[in-house]
């Protein structure tokens, strides 16, 4: 298994960071595309999950809510809209009710907050109600996902949790919130795998 | 009157428990001297000329014992005093003062008698005068019913003018002039000269002398505030600049803060808590049982309600079902079920004849249990000494706080003084008292400390005393484009005796009537009309809920009378108009018509507009609503309102009022409900209970008309229109009639 | 711990997880700011962090980074802010609990945008609730201390 290859840092505790550069990368071309589109599939199952796509919406700026006992995804209520500056600027600036703070623990329903300012992804980033195909096709996409390559997505991974951003809030979201699936470490290790196979998309 | 000895038999009944032992009882203790209770605090050159005034060296004091829950009580009472006592109302101290027997509250009851309010004949209204008898019996200083202003409109007045008239002649003593002679002006009296004498300076002699009780109202053409626009609110300024002091915002010395968490099955005892966790956290003194839950005291709130968290707690279950499927379950079966029967105020022509044959139209409506949730949660102050209890709370009920936390504290009721405080509101949340009880348990934990014990937001709407869950079946015929028969059916548990046996140990024999209020008592002339209220099993208990029995059944009578109208192929409001039997309120009707321009509910493709009409607490309300289907939802756009008080005294509040009313009723209509899992509600804050926000609230034009005889409040006639006249305005510009609430669990709203 | 609130500097022992509300409320008897849901759903906490507003139940106030304003420092009595002014004038407060957080909303958002439209108010103030029922003045409201500022 390839995953042999890959040194993790031991993150566990809420809120710890992911050491940047903790990882070591699997070489280019080393893993397979059957590997890789296995690792995309759980790539595409975190960036779809509340915890991350509800913040990666398109242009109407409307976050979404899906916290405990919400059910399906809403527009996020009290008529949010974070603007074209997805931070609320034009508004109600995000940072207004989610403060920022290294503690992640708030009661259930309460904004949740992490270490760097609450905003929206950008509006390339788009995830919310997006296709295995499209989000894929956005990823490796250097014009829509930040200018990165593979091993930009995967230290940008790490540099976001580093900061406690994010990243690493959507694995411990507090407030009895669902985290996103599996571990921080294996979302980080699912990128390299995917990068150094090639950014293999579905086939459908 | 033909209806009048069975009903009148029934009023006794229903009003008037205490009276089982006999009228005569009702009348010795109502005709006894009330206790003045500002005699017991007077000092030395003070005088209590009467119940609501006070005035001594330092100045005046106005005694507004209706209390201020938003609706702008504390003003419009002290304002009442003013207009005759010739004082300017911003000057003086304005207190709510000690609950007392002399604040008797003689109106909040009269809406109880078996006349509709559009009956203003003889045996009605001196039924209705009657009932101040049993509200003296109760001693029911309480705020609620829209009374305030009905309630206090002559008594208050006549307080200023006996006050004044009585420093006239305590002048007119000193000075040896005739009281005819001298004018008031600003707090002082005018001799004949110009000379002035303020009335601080006549106290001493005031008390010396009678009151002067043959005093005449001035009439509303010499008013100086009353019924004048811009009335400025005497709490505004306080209220724009955070300095206002609310219940939970009360401060001592060495004060200690506590919070609770009680079984959410209300009222149901019985847990078993782990408090290891909680026991050790920083700034929690003590960990105690309080009555069906337990208390968390700490030295800040925000530890208490940390530690609350903490305690592992495992509740017992209470016998009524759990669930809103299994509570709506139990409506349903008592719902036309004769064992259920609990009464039928309104029997018109033969409607079982009426309904034998043809084509009956039927419809089915349900609506939730709703919470109060005001913006402060329940919170009260109480301090235990030797030999008496203090208490500072906002509530709507001081008397029976008093005589509670007297049994509690196993003191005299004479030993508990509560102070009443501004309430971040109410809408009928503050008629209950389990907080304070609560406050009173603690408190005599730690004697001699003041304890302040503040509800969570979670423990406070699961602690709500809900406005009741009910079913309701409506069944009727129309002929020739008329609506020629109507029988509606409600099925609720009991709310008026469960409340009032909670507050006073008192059981309230005879029907509820609240379970048809605002359905039976419909200004309306329909050949074959009934309407039945069935009592169903109690289950969460239930309290008052702003416009009481009107919330739920305006939504019920005005929805199935559209229903009616539409199968008729009649004119929402012209039918309305036509079946309309009292002038008031027909012309509130014909004052919405021409505000909105009314040609008919349909607009434009995906707009229209619904009528929705609601007498409640004698005020004709009507509200035509307007609303577009968006490709978001729907949007409500417009809303006119037409209202009949009698007398408006309060033009920019009644304004505000209305205003609140109708987005109240609406935010709820919208999306509110309380939902139960387990006994408890899955309701525990505002993301799930938001009721209306700023970008939904419509336009609202409001026109007050004086068509009414008696004098009535506004602060609940504004509800119940609100939801039926969406709901119909959503069937015109859709063409879906939704009957249950809240609304958007068939449809989306913007 | 020490901290800035409204221009006054205190020192309090308190654990840093505790909401900046609370130690206002309960440890400054700073009463203002009001406790209405603890989670950011009705605004009556609100204070100006640094000029903008936060909703101060969501706080720690071990993460407070500059001077804290609450409605008692934004104005007074006898000095209103134009916001509390036109609140006055357009008699907008009912209960009045949640008008605090109300004031020190509208007071951010004309701080930000001097010359809001209906629908940016709607953005911006549907974030505090009102349970009486006040929104037709607030907005009202907002408009003409919006006026008044331009012309100060």
């Amino acid at each position: 298994m390839q995953k042999s290859v890959v040194i993790l840092a031991a993150v566990s505790i809420a809120g710890a960071a992911l050491a940047e550069g903790a990882l070591t990368l699997p070489e280019e071309g080393s893993i397979s595309r059957a590997d890789g589109q296995a690792a995309f599939e759980r790539i595409y199952e975190v960036v779809t999950h509340p915890r991350c796509a509800n913040c990666h919406v398109g242009e109407d700026n409307i976050p979404m809510w899906s916290g405990p006992s919400y059910g399906e995804a809403r527009p996020h209520g009290m008529h949010i809209n974070a603007g074209e500056s997805r931070i609320g600027a034009e508004f109600l600036p995000c940072q207004t009710c989610h403060v920022t703070s290294d503690d992640f623990d708030t009661a259930p329903h309460a904004a949740p907050r992490f270490g760097i300012a609450w905003q929206l992804a950008p509006v390339e980033f788009e995830w919310f109600g997006k296709s295995r195909a499209e989000i894929c096709a956005q990823l490796k996409d250097p014009e829509r996902n930040g200018g990165r390559d593979w091993r930009g997505l995967v230290e940008h991974l790490e540099h976001d949790a580093s900061l406690n951003g994010p990243v690493a809030w959507g694995w411990s979201p507090g407030g009895d919130r669902d985290p996103a699936p599996r571990t921080l470490e294996e979302h980080v290790e699912d990128m390299a795998l995917w990068g150094a196979a090639g950014q293999p998309c579905p086939t459908d | 009157m033909s209806r009048a000895g069975k009903i009148a038999r029934r009023t006794f009944l229903i009003g008037s428990a205490a009276i089982a032992g006999g009228v005569a009882f009702g009348v010795y203790m109502a005709k006894k001297p009330i206790p003045n209770p500002l005699l017991d605090d007077l000092k030395d050159g003070e005088a209590a000329i009467t119940p609501f005034v006070k005035i001594d060296a330092e100045g005046i004091t106005l005694i507004t014992p209706r209390a201020d829950k938003g609706q702008g009580a504390y003003s419009i009472q002290a304002y009442l005093i003013a207009e005759e006592l010739d004082i300017d109302p911003a000057t003086a101290m304005i207190t709510p003062g000690m609950p007392g027997q002399a604040y008797y509250n003689a109106s909040v009851l009269s809406e109880g008698v078996p006349f509709p309010a559009y009956q203003d004949g003889f045996v009605a209204e001196t039924l209705r005068d009657f009932m101040s008898v049993p509200a003296k019996l109760f001693s029911i200083q309480m705020t609620g019913g829209s009374s305030t202003v009905p309630d206090g409109f002559d008594r208050m007045r006549l307080a200023g003018a006996t006050a004044r008239e009585t420093l006239k002649e305590a002048a007119a003593r000193r000075v040896g002039v005739a009281r005819g002679d001298l004018r008031t002006e600003n707090g002082a009296v005018i001799l004949p000269d110009g000379t002035s004498i303020a009335y601080t300076d006549l106290a001493a002699e005031a008390a010396e002398i009678d009151p002067v009780t043959d005093v005449t109202l001035r009439p509303a053409s010499a008013w100086r505030y009353l019924g004048k626009p811009d009335l400025p609110r005497l709490d505004m300024l306080r209220k724009c600049t955070g300095t206002e002091v609310y219940g939970i915002d009360m401060e001592f010395q060495d004060m200690l803060h506590a919070t609770v968490r009680a079984n959410p099955a209300v009222g149901t005892a019985g847990a078993r808590v782990d408090a290891s966790a909680a026991e050790g956290m920083r700034g929690v003194e003590k960990i105690l049982p309080v009555s069906n839950g337990v208390g968390v005291i700490a030295n800040n709130t925000w530890r208490a309600f940390q530690a609350a968290e903490a305690l592992e707690i495992e509740w017992s279950a209470p016998d009524y079902p759990g669930t809103s499927e299994g509570i709506f379950a139990t409506l349903e079966q008592a719902l036309g079920d004769p064992d259920s029967y609990d009464h039928r105020q309104r029997n018109e022509g033969d409607v079982d004849a009426a309904l034998e044959a043809g084509e009956v139209i039927e419809a089915r409506y349900r609506i939730p249990y709703l919470a109060h949730a005001p913006m402060e949660p329940m919170n009260a102050v109480v301090r235990v000494l030797d030999a008496q209890v203090e208490i500072w709370t906002g509530t709507q009920i001081p008397l029976f706080i008093r005589d509670r936390a007297a049994t509690i504290a196993g003191v005299e009721p004479e030993a508990v003084k509560v102070y009443v405080l501004p309430m971040g509101g109410s809408f009928g949340h503050r008629l209950e008292m389990t907080h304070v009880e609560q406050a009173v348990e603690l408190a005599l934990a730690v004697p001699g400390r003041h304890l302040k014990l503040t509800w969570s937001r979670e423990e406070d709407m699961s602690h709500d005393y809900p406005r009741p869950a009910s079913v309701a079946a409506g069944r009727g015929k129309v002929a020739d484009g008329k609506v020629m028969a109507f029988d509606l059916s409600v099925s609720q548990s009991a709310m008026a005796p469960e409340w009032f046996g909670r507050l006073s140990g008192m059981s309230l024999p005879g029907p509820d009537a609240t379970i048809t209020t605002g359905s039976w008592d419909q200004p309306f002339d329909i050949p074959d009309y009934r309407v039945t209220g069935y009592r169903a099993p109690s289950m969460v208990p239930v309290s008052s809920w702003r416009s009481v029995g009107a919330s739920g059944n305006g939504f019920y009578h005005d929805s199935f009378l559209d229903e009616l109208i539409h199968a008729a192929g009649a004119d929402p409001l012209a039918e309305r108009i036509r079946l309309c039997l009292h002038e008031p309120a027909r012309k509130v009707l014909e004052a919405v018509g021409e505000m909105s321009g009314w040609d008919g509910p349909s607009i434009a493709e995906g707009r229209g507009r619904g009528v929705g009409f609601c007498m409640s607490f004698g005020v004709p309300c009507a509200q035509v609503i307007e609303v577009t289907q968006t490709d978001e939802g729907i949007r409500i756009d417009q809303v006119y309102v037409a209202v009949d008080v009698g007398e408006v005294l309060d033009p920019t509040n009644l304004e505000a009022q209305v205003f609140g009313g109708v987005i109240f009723g609406l935010g709820h209509a919208m999306n509110c409900a309380l939902t139960y899992e387990n006994h408890a509600p899955l309701e525990t804050n505002y993301h799930a209970y938001e009721g209306m926000r700023l970008y939904q609230a419509p336009q609202i034009e409001v026109r007050a008309l004086s068509n009414g005889s008696r004098i009535r409040g506004v602060g609940e006639p504004g509800v119940p229109p609100a939801a039926p006249a969406l709901a119909n305005a959503i069937f015109a510009a859709t063409g879906q009639r939704i009957r249950e609430l809240p609304l958007n669990k068939h449809i989306d709203f913007v | 711990m020490k901290l800035t609130v409204n221009g006054t500097e205190h020192e309090v022992d308190v654990e840093p997880e505790m909401p900046l509300l609370w130690v206002l409320r309960d440890e400054l008897n700073i009463k203002g700011p009001k406790y209405g849901c603890g989670i950011a759903q009705c605004g009556a906490c609100t204070v100006h962090v640094d000029g903008m507003a936060v909703r101060s139940c969501q706080l720690p106030v071990g993460d407070l980074e500059g001077g804290v304003t609450t409605i008692e420092g934004l104005g007074t009595p006898e000095r209103l802010h134009a916001v509390q002014a036109a609140w006055v004038a357009h008699q907008v407060a009912q209960c009045g609990y949640c008008q605090s957080g109300q004031i020190m909303q509208a007071a951010a958002l004309l701080d930000l945008n001097p010359e809001p439209s209906d629908a940016e108010i709607d953005a911006v103030m549907s974030g505090n609730l009102c349970r009486c029922g006040t929104y037709p003045r607030i907005r009202a409201a907002i408009h003409d201390a919006a006026q008044k500022l331009s012309e100060a």
